[in-house]
């Protein structure tokens, strides 16, 4: 149950907007964070403190990407796809990780660790080919580079190759 | 209504010249000068969402085309619908919603009906440009009542926008995006609401349809007939669609009725009654103690003989008659005009008499009306709507959707004083929207009227003139008022003083204001005093007697007003006059050319009790079930049982037919004519639908041929001429126009109530003492308090027959506060026993949120097990029989 | 060399500038609100921004300060802000680097927007994949209110300005205003129907202004250096200003380049993006972002500024510049971004939703080698069918690849085709249909 654990930081969401609903989309992002993906007892939860009814979240929830009705791997690895990626290798890199995941987008590993999916525009199109690893952005993507994350990934859990505040380009590299 | 001059607006639409008010949309202006404008997004109840983009139109002097559904007239406009512009753009956007429909128009049970069938007639050309592949949704299972057809969706979202903004359900879910949204409910759950099959008419196309009709007809192949519904005093008009004389389909076209189109589940889903295998087809007759069938002669014949027989040898205040207000108008006159003078007694009563009795006696009493002096017009533009004892929503849907119309569209300001919590489930919830709400339990109404009515005298709301007009009166209430104590009415209702300060504030200043009260307070103890005193709170606050403002008491059955308007009620003749009132007498004596009974009627209660002495000898019974309607205690079986005879008109072999002598077989309201007036005072055609069933007759024709055979001839050729008769004792009954003309409250009565009237039972009114029971809620003794309550999905016992309904809901549960069952160590679905000093019960609970602890709810439609925990009271002026209300302990089992 | 002093990265440009409270004072953070509170009248301070001829940056170009102009002028009750950070436009990146390495800026600016137009509570709508820049300015927010820039009392005026941070969930239409409104207040992000606009009611059916992150980061400056030295920047009186524009694609040095309106696509190109990655010549770019319909060498010399790109053909929207190199294959291309639109498009409205489909559909079908010629004619038809009638400007958006690529490079796509007639009458790929 959200309400016990997350007591304080539901109020303090709340307390934000004049109208309930609105802390539709944070809450649902805190039940994403607990579960790793909205489940339905979640939902009816969510519907409950916000005093919406069930399909009220579900036609929400199925509006947006992000959330995932169904568990998925423990690293989410979405990859864009968008002309910006494309035209500088989002496909190659894709097969690659496909190559060496073993899996078709859309899928989960078998070991459950992966789910790889491909992804529209992120927001990083200076910076392609690029992916998204659960919130972290990894971008001017190599396939060296990528053996690096997803090997980071496996054993750290995380990776220092992740992007910090974008600055591009980089000071250093303007004349 | 008196309303100001509206502002106008002057414009074009392909040539013709109009004014419409400011404010109009275009297609509706369009659809004043004959123009229809192609849509399907677009519907008058519903807030412009311009989605389809099939209505699009040249407005001069905008570049693009704009859409005619969420344009505003404005002065000087010129409109083109007609162009080879919008032409093309309506070809186009109809090329649109056309790529991804199946064309499964064969198999389509909206087809011949469908407004994307006709658009396309009129539109596209026979081949499709679009050779891609049709999106497909998988087929999933919705509901037992409605089915989905996602693919011939065109995401017009009108059922949606329905469920919400009319409904305020917000059971449908539009899920995904783009071109793969499609209409769900809850993840693969199946639909959970209130069924009122809103969606299924609004649906321009086949994608929502009704599955108790399904693949049935085209609808070229129906039979309609427009009539009004029979499961609750809201009467909506609904159109009965049928063939081979068998229901197919129930629906109510917007704009039509009271209702204007809207209907409830009952209403939608519930026609089957009338055709339920187990309805009487031919008369019964007792032999050797069993039923068995029997000719209308042999019948017939036998209840004249009889009754004559009784007559001579004990008089005919040995009779008494009952009948249920599900009958029509000309049914119940005939009844108490048949009791009258072929049996020639007063001891006659009707449905009524289980609550409506209280609220018309108390307007009669304080304003000389028998009826609401608004309509369903009044509530929608009201500024405040206190509702007192209603669960509107499940009682009353249509009144209720008038509240929510008033209250989500045109924010009025809503007071609730009732049981129930507001708390969001799939069924609306009306303490939802109420801006004041006082959850108190079902016996404590009272205090907490009592509690607004100290606001508005202690914080000066008092009108001002009353101290000139009725100084006793104010003084008489400022003081008993003052003598209840904020403390006492905090702990009794739960309700701060400011609380009560702040909702008397509101009500108090609002021009328009409406109180509505159901059967929380009609039902129960104190009903007819509570219903007095909140037409004091009018008084004092002024607003009585201002358009627009009045006391509304809800009517449960679909007649109850008829019932009483038809003087089918032991105190009241038709009119209604007082069967105690000379002139009344004379009036109705004149008409009927015969001097009237004088011996004072008995009500429902003493008849049973008079039986059960042995001192009634027989009685006509017509649609009631006592036997099956009050508790064990109330001994209606013995009393019936000690009778010599019993007739009874019946649908079915209820408890009570059972016990009579004869049965005969009566037509249900869709094989009959006739009117029935609704909890408003609207006076409404009932038409026939299908042929009798079986052998049954109308019961009118069974009590005029009874008359016939009695010596007593009551003829009438068909019910309009028993109409005209009603009509030369009310004049213009039933002629009403479309939107009634409320009544006025009587100068006279008012000023009489207010110098002495009221005082009779002021003391009683104003005291805090004496309501409700001592050990009441949960205490630590383990004790709830058990309410009897309505269920949206049923009415009576009669909609237990509907095949529909009973897919919904097909028995009683109880259901009580999660925090309660937690307490008691259950679960939802649990078995319990429910006993008290009384006796016990088994059932399963269920859970919710809006039960509030300590009380548990059971419907009354499947409470023949829960009949023997209650207790019966009578209210000592109108003798309305109490037994809602009770205490009990729960355990699992 | 940057011919111009940039201004809205001049801070992040700065070695070790980290985008702290401390570090954005030091470089004269916040003194432009400290300026506008109690010292300048909140009109007037309107007056300067649309004297200033600050133009929208999140894709329309309208007015800045007319646009804030339009709420209720006696209304009393509660108003909103709403910084739209939503930047999901493929091509545009510049409001993440903006809200990243320098918060406080966009902070400052939405508080001196807070002030001009009365509003108390704010909210920056962020796309919900910015998880780094949701938490970078939350922090900034936290330091501001402690600071007393931000919540009850700023500045010791008595002023709230509440600011809070929502994170969008995944979805490009919520960067429309309205459909950002809906979003923001919970539900599925369709736009609405206008009018009414948000200016009167907006957020909870409030008066509302939505503005884009790059214009209010702008406001500060216009505050501190003054109406008329921003007007003087770019080419006023239409486009007066920088702008950051984001260049992507088959560039040597692609990122964000804050330049002056009005210099020509091939500087923008050329000189700060450092020309193409290969030897191969350009042959296509898009100047506004995906929105923006693509232009070809012929159009280097245009002007970028809103009218120049707007004349060509094209518009400067979101600032999104994409470069594509000799030996791309335009149909391919247009494909790729009518996907994007196809995935992303609401659904609400029939034209956008069947239309997207239909030309997805279709442009597979030509590129998977089962084209016709006919599908050129009603590719144009549907995109016509399209544009102006949908409720947003995503109809208008949507159409953009496919007219422009069809409009320079229709020989791609009937070489296409020819070559799949060549093979002989294909079995169609998918079933065909529909005779009704
Ligand atoms: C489909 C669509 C997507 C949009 N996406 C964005 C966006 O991501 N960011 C943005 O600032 N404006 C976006 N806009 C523009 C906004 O609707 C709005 O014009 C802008 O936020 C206003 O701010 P401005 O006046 O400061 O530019 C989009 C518009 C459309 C029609
Ligand atoms: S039950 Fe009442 S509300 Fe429902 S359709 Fe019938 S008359 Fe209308
Ligand atoms: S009816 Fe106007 S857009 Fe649908």
């Amino acid at each position: 149950m959200l309400k016990e654990k997350y007591k304080a930081e539901i109020d303090e969401i709340l307390s934000r907007y004049p109208v309930r609903r609105s802390a539709l989309l944070p809450l649902l992002y805190l039940a994403q964070q607990e579960e790793g993906y909205v489940s339905e007892p979640a939902m009816k939860e969510i519907a409950s403190i916000l005093r919406l009814t069930p399909p009220q979240v579900y036609e929400t929830v199925t509006f947006y990407t992000m959330f995932n009705l169904k568990p998925i791997g423990r690293f989410h690895i979405q990859v864009c796809k968008s002309l910006m990626c494309a035209l500088v290798g989002s496909d190659p890199l894709i097969g690659w990780l496909e190559a060496k995941l073993d899996v078709k987008p859309g899928d989960t590993t078998k070991d459950g660790l992966f789910t790889l999916s491909k992804v529209e525009c992120l927001g990083a199109c200076g910076t392609g080919p690029m992916m998204q690893i659960n919130s972290d952005y990894y971008e001017r993507l190599t396939e060296e580079k990528v053996d690096r994350i997803l090997a980071d990934l496996k054993r750290d859990g995380t990776s220092t190759l992740k992007s910090g505040p974008f600055m591009w380009p980089e000071p250093a590299q303007r004349a | 209504m008196p309303h100001a001059a509206v502002d106008t607006v002057t414009l074009t639409i392909d040539g013709h010249h109009l004014t419409v008010p400011k404010g109009t949309l275009v297609i509706e202006a369009a659809r004043q000068a004959g123009v229809m404008v192609p849509h399907f997004c677009y519907h008058p109840k519903l807030k412009p969402d311009a989605n389809c983009r099939m209505c699009l139109v040249e407005v001069e002097k905008m570049p693009k085309l704009q859409t005619a559904c969420s344009t505003p007239v404005a002065e000087g406009m010129v409109v083109r619908t007609a162009t080879t512009v919008v032409n093309e753009a309506h070809k186009s956007v109809l090329e649109f919603i056309l790529a991804n429909h199946p064309l499964d128009c064969p198999v389509c049970d909206q087809g011949g009906r469908c407004d994307l069938q006709d658009f396309s007639h009129q539109y596209t050309p026979t081949t499709s440009r679009f050779i891609e592949v049709k999106r497909v949704f998988p087929k999933e299972y919705f509901s037992p009542l409605i089915e989905t057809q996602m693919n011939r969706c065109v995401q017009c979202l009108r059922c949606v926008r329905y469920c919400d903004e009319v409904m305020d359900v917000k059971a449908l879910a539009p899920s995904g995006r783009g071109t793969m949204t499609e209409i769900k409910s809850f993840l693969h759950h199946e639909l959970d609401c209130e069924f009122c099959g809103g969606c299924v008419q609004i649906c321009p196309v086949g994608a929502i349809t009704s599955r108790l009709s399904m693949y049935e007809y085209r609808p070229w192949m129906l039979k309609r007939a427009d009539t009004v519904c029979t499961y609750c005093g809201d009467g909506c008009q609904i159109t009965i669609q049928t063939k081979d004389n068998q229901l197919v389909e129930v629906m109510s076209a917007q704009g039509a009725g009271r209702n204007n189109g809207d209907l409830c589940a009952r209403g939608f889903f519930g026609y089957h009654v009338s055709t339920h295998p187990d309805r009487l087809r031919h008369p019964l007759i007792r032999r050797d103690g069993v039923l068995v069938q029997a000719t209308w002669e042999e019948a017939l014949e036998l209840v004249a003989e009889t009754a004559v027989r009784l007559k001579l040898a004990h008089g005919p205040n040995a009779f008494a008659g009952l009948i249920a207000a599900r009958c029509t108008n000309e049914d119940l006159y005939l009844f108490q005009k048949f009791m009258r003078l072929a049996i020639g007694t007063n001891h006659l009563d009707s449905s009524a008499r289980y609550g409506q009795i209280n609220g018309v006696r108390a307007l009669r009493r304080v304003q000389g009306t028998h009826r609401w002096t608004v309509t369903f017009e009044d509530i929608v533009s009201a500024d405040a709507l206190l509702l007192v004892g209603t669960n509107i929503t499940e009682t009353n849907p249509i009144t209720g959707l008038k509240v929510k119309e008033a209250v989500k569209k045109r924010q009025a300001t809503l007071l609730t004083i009732d049981s129930l919590e507001p708390a969001v489930g799939a069924i609306s919830n009306i303490a939802n929207l109420s801006s004041h709400h006082f959850s108190v339990h079902p016996d404590r109404f009272k205090p907490a009227v009592l509690g607004l009515i100290k606001a508005v005298v202690e914080d000066g709301h008092v009108d001002p003139t009353l101290a000139q007009r009725a100084p006793a009166y104010l003084q008489t209430i400022s003081d008993s008022v003052q003598d209840l104590s904020w403390p006492a009415i905090e702990a009794a209702t739960g309700g701060t003083p400011e609380s009560f300060r702040e909702a008397a504030r509101t009500f108090a200043r609002s021009a328009r204001a409406v109180i509505l009260i159901g059967q929380g307070v009609l039902r129960t103890a104190d009903g007819y005093g509570l219903a007095t005193t909140l037409l004091d709170l009018l008084l004092l606050t002024g607003q009585h007697g201002r358009p627009g403002c009045g006391l509304a008491p809800l009517a449960e059955e679909n007649n109850d007003q008829g019932a009483v308007e038809m003087g089918a009620v032991a105190e009241y003749l038709p009119g209604p006059g007082d069967l105690s009132d000379p002139a009344a007498r004379s009036r109705v004596a004149q008409l009927w050319k015969e001097d009237l009974p004088q011996e004072p009627g008995l009500t429902l209660m003493p008849m049973l009790e008079r039986a059960r002495a042995g001192a009634l000898k027989a009685m006509f019974i017509v649609g009631e079930n006592p036997v099956g309607s009050l508790p064990l205690s109330a001994k209606a079986k013995e009393a019936l049982q000690s009778l010599e005879f019993l007739a009874c008109q019946e649908l079915f072999l209820t408890e009570t037919a059972q016990l009579a002598h004869v049965v005969l077989p009566a037509c249900s309201y869709a094989e009959k004519d006739g009117t029935f007036t609704n909890t408003e005072g609207h006076v409404q055609a009932v038409r026939h639908a299908i042929d009798p069933i079986g052998e049954s007759r109308p019961d009118w024709e069974i009590f005029s041929a009874l008359s016939v055979l009695m010596g007593y001839p009551l003829e009438y050729g068909d019910a309009k001429e028993i109409l005209k008769e009603i009509r030369s004792l009310i004049p213009d009954y039933g002629r009403l126009g479309p939107a009634p003309t409320p009544m006025r409250p009587a100068t006279e009565a008012v000023d009489g109530y207010l110098h002495t009237g009221y005082a009779t039972d002021a003391a009683d009114r104003y005291a805090l003492s004496g309501t409700g029971h001592e050990a009441r809620g949960a205490g630590n003794d383990g004790h709830l308090t058990l309410l009897i309550a309505q269920s949206l999905f049923h009415s009576g016992k009669l909609s237990t027959r509907s095949k529909g309904l009973l897919q919904v809901q097909a028995e009683g549960s109880l259901t009580l506060n999660p925090a309660d069952a937690a307490r008691l160590g259950l679960a939802d679905r649990d078995q319990v026993r429910v006993t008290n000093n009384l006796g016990a019960m088994t059932t399963t609970v269920m859970l919710a949120e809006r039960v509030p602890k300590g009380l548990v709810l059971f419907p009354e439609h499947f409470d023949q097990e829960a009949r023997r925990l209650l207790t019966v009271s009578t209210d000592p002026v109108t003798q309305v029989p109490y037994y809602k209300l009770t205490q009990v302990t729960i355990e699992r089992l | 060399m940057p011919k111009h002093e940039p201004v809205l990265l001049k801070n992040m440009l700065q070695p070790g500038y980290t985008g702290s409270l401390a570090d954005y004072e030091r470089a004269g953070g916040y003194q432009a609100l400290r300026t506008v509170l109690g010292k300048i009248p909140p009109a007037e301070v309107t007056h300067m921004v649309i004297k200033s001829g600050l133009r929208g940056r999140g894709g329309a170009g309208f007015p800045t300060g007319v646009k804030w102009g339009f709420l209720p002028k006696d209304y009393t009750g509660p108003k909103y802000l709403c910084c739209n950070a939503d930047e999901s436009e493929p091509g545009t990146f510049k409001d993440r680097q903006l809200m990243e390495r320098d918060p406080h800026q966009v902070l400052e600016g939405i508080a001196i927007a807070c002030y001009a137009i009365g509003v108390e509570t704010a909210y920056i709508y962020i796309r919900g994949e910015f998880a780094l820049g949701a938490k970078i300015l939350e922090a900034a927010i936290r330091e501001a209110r402690a600071a007393g820039y931000l919540g009850t009392n700023v500045l010791g005026t008595g002023r709230t300005m509440n600011v809070w941070v929502h994170r969008g969930a995944g979805a490009y239409i919520c960067g429309e205003e309205t459909a950002l409104l809906e979003s923001l207040e919970g539900k599925r992000g369709l736009p609405r129907v206008k009018p009414p606009f948000p200016a009167t009611h907006g957020l909870y059916n409030k008066p509302t202004v939505v503005n884009n992150v790059e214009t209010l980061a702008n406001l500060p400056h216009i505050i501190t250096r003054g109406p008329d030295w921003f007007a003087s920047i770019g080419s006023p009186p239409k486009s007066a200003g920088t702008r950051i524009f984001c260049v992507s694609g088959h560039v040597k040095r692609p990122g964000n380049y804050e330049v002056p309106m009005g210099i020509t696509c091939r500087e923008l190109i050329f000189e700060q993006a450092g020309g193409m990655r290969s030897d191969k010549p350009l042959k296509a770019f898009i100047p506004g972002g995906a929105s923006a319909p693509f232009l070809t060498p012929d159009h280097l010399d245009v002007k970028l500024d809103f009218e120049s790109v707007a004349q060509a053909g094209s518009m400067l929207g979101s600032g999104g510049v994409t470069v594509m190199e000799e030996g791309t294959d335009m149909v391919w291309a247009a494909l790729r971004l009518t996907e994007f639109f196809y995935h992303e498009s609401c659904g609400k409205c029939s034209p956008c939703r069947e239309g997207s489909s239909w030309l997805v559909q279709t442009l597979r079908r030509i590129v998977a080698g089962q084209g016709r010629m006919q599908d050129l004619e009603t590719l144009t038809d549907l995109c016509q069918n399209i544009a102006g009638r949908t409720v947003c400007a995503f109809g208008d958006a949507e159409v953009s690849p496919i007219l422009s690529t069809l409009k320079y490079w229709r020989h791609e796509y009937e070489a296409l085709i020819r070559a799949a007639e060549a093979d002989g009458p294909t079995e169609l790929l998918m079933p065909t249909a529909a005779r009704h």
